[in-house]
């Protein structure tokens, strides 16, 4: 099952923020609490599993000197796409993501995967790859958010661990950001070492 | 005049690109290993993005507006910015060699700066004036140069540090940055008006 | 393929309009939904805030000093008053607020439409005006906070973004009486 392999590898073995350490922007910025860090996370996915899909069924008819300006324009129409359905159904959650929704253009991650992978596979496992890969962003983000919301609020998805009063509310602000994303890619390195 | 002093105050101290709204992340953490590239990247993002904010800004209000094709924006801008860099690629290749081979090596890095993105969309969505947005981009781009520089000169001191070897690298630089945030933070709330 | 430029041009061309078609038809289909969905949401936010109202009260908007006013009523009955209103002297700059006053000039109800104050500190603004003992709601007189020789208790560590914040009510107020006149 080499479809199978290909999402998995994207979620652990190429994981994008732990292992590969891209689009951190997103990554820092929206993971204040683990549903908008998981929101982020989804928006992506959709956005690479279309580009990925789209760059490898047109990889044949794009002539070599022009590709990077033709992904660059693929991935910006399904942001777009993505942004404009947001603003119609999910006014509060595109709020809350603001200018990252837009920015999901320039992570290099889209580009990154467009480039390494889908315009030399099928577009099959093309997909298997964004879907891996945007699974792995999404999972990362979401294990951030959560660390940041539990050590600073005390709670996490609207549950109420212990009293918010006994937070850490530098987590939540943008230095904990820092720290706890470094702090997780260390344990994540320290895993590796480990087997 | 002192609505300028604010933002320029306000777009350098107290809402640091980097450490407070999270943009130009990347190049941050890539280019920041010594002073020297630190400080060609930031002068290389400043030239970018006063460029890049001028020529969106106009796109905006000139194109994108009056043609009620706002929803285009993203697109446009991103556009814009690839070209405009590979332009002053060319242009700095032909007539300002000096220029080049300080600043060449880090403008292809730039299309994919979401600093540059970034600052035109706000300037754009927020609705100021020109002058105003040149003025916005300019200390804005200030401000992740004094982020860059500064976050150098702490790592080159932090390759002498004994680090736990899982900590190396990124995950030390984070936390210094971590730790510079902080520092930032301070500046928070400061107002000039 | 081959990177001549007629294929080069072609194709970019080709991609540009097949996109920017796309685009078109998506946004053709999104364009009333989004517009729908604000202004729901506007509404939302007023019968939450305002007395029972059955007119259509987006219709009604007025500007008083500036400020966006509407006017709520119950069967031809005038019930109460809603403003937008905002603060540009929030910690991190801009609070926007709605607040809804009753015939009496009583405060209803405030929902914060948009700001970018610290979590967990200028962010709780949302509740903390509206629950006892620091509650702005059923006040009829212009409000400050303790520390300025008012009556309502600042959310803790968070004095600039309670004073920005009573600021725009206390602006919403003036609205409303000069409307009044």
């Amino acid at each position: 099952m080499k479809s199978l392999k290909v999402i998995i590898d994207g979620i652990f073995r190429r994981n994008p923020t732990f292992v590969l350490v891209l689009g951190l922007c997103p990554t820092l910025g929206t993971t204040s609490s683990a549903i908008t860090g998981m929101s982020m996370g989804l928006a992506t996915l959709i956005v690479l599993m279309c580009s990925n899909f789209t760059v490898s069924a047109l990889k044949s008819i794009i002539p070599d000197k022009v590709r990077i300006p033709a992904f660059i324009l693929l991935i910006a129409s399904f942001v777009t796409i993505v942004q404009m359905i947001m603003q119609a159904w999910l006014p509060a959650l595109n709020e809350s993501l603001g200018i990252f929704i837009p920015l999901i253009v320039v992570n290099c991650i889209l580009l990154g995967r467009a480039e390494a992978f889908a315009s030399k596979n099928n577009p099959w496992l093309s997909v298997c790859d964004g879907l891996g890969i945007g699974l792995g962003f999404t999972l990362a983000l979401t294990i951030i958010g959560s660390v940041r919301e539990i050590l600073g609020t005390g709670a996490v998805f609207g549950i109420q661990l212990y009293s918010a009063d006994f937070g850490a509310l530098l987590f939540v602000l943008a230095p904990g950001a820092f720290i706890v994303l470094g702090l997780l890619i260390a344990v994540f390195n320290r895993l590796k070492e480990g087997r | 005049m002192l609505t300028y002093i604010a933002i320029i105050f306000s777009a350098i101290l107290v809402n640091n690109i980097v450490f407070a709204q999270f943009l130009g992340i990347c190049p941050f953490i890539g280019v920041s290993k010594n002073i020297d590239s630190a400080f060609g990247m930031s002068m290389a993002v400043a030239f970018v993005m006063a460029m890049a904010t001028a020529v969106t800004w106009l796109l905006q209000h000139y194109v994108l507006e009056p043609f009620g094709i706002v929803y285009l924006q993203t697109i446009a801008f991103i556009l814009v910015i690839a070209i405009l860099v590979q332009m002053l690629e060319i242009i700095m290749k032909k007539s300002a060699p000096g220029l080049y081979v300080a600043l060449g090596v880090y403008l292809p890095l730039i299309t994919t700066n979401c600093a540059v993105l970034g600052t035109a969309i706000i300037a754009a969505n927020k609705n100021f004036d020109f002058l105003y947005s040149i003025v916005y981009a300019v200390s804005t781009a200030l401000g992740f140069g004094l982020a860059i520089v500064l976050f150098a000169a702490i790592r080159s001191q932090l390759e002498l540090a004994d680090v736990p070897r899982s900590m190396r690298g990124v995950p030390i630089a984070l936390i210094v940055a971590g730790i510079l945030a902080m520092a930032f933070m301070g500046f928070s709330g400061i107002k000039i008006a | 393929m081959k990177s001549s430029l007629r294929n080069m041009i072609l194709s970019l061309t080709g991609l540009t309009v097949a996109i920017g078609a796309a685009l078109a038809v998506v946004n053709e289909a999104t364009a009333d939904a989004i517009k729908e969905t604000a202004r729901r949401s506007r509404i939302e936010a007023m019968e939450a805030i305002l007395p029972n109202f059955d007119n259509d009260i987006i219709a009604t908007q007025e500007l008083s000093e500036g400020l966006p006013l509407y006017r709520a009523s119950f069967g031809g009955e005038p019930v109460g008053i809603a403003i937008e209103t905002y603060s540009d002297n929030g910690f991190s700059g801009h609070i926007s607020i709605i607040a809804g006053f009753d015939n009496n000039g009583k405060i209803t109800g405030y929902r914060v439409l948009g700001h970018q104050e610290t979590p967990g500190l200028g962010a709780k603004m949302g509740e903390w005006f509206a629950t006892e003992p620091h509650s702005v709601i059923g006040s009829a007189t212009s409000l400050s906070v303790k520390n300025d020789g008012g009556t309502i208790d600042a959310i803790t560590g968070a004095t600039i973004t309670s004073r920005a914040f009573l600021d725009a009510i206390n602006n919403a107020r003036q609205a409303l009486e000069s409307y009044k006149k």
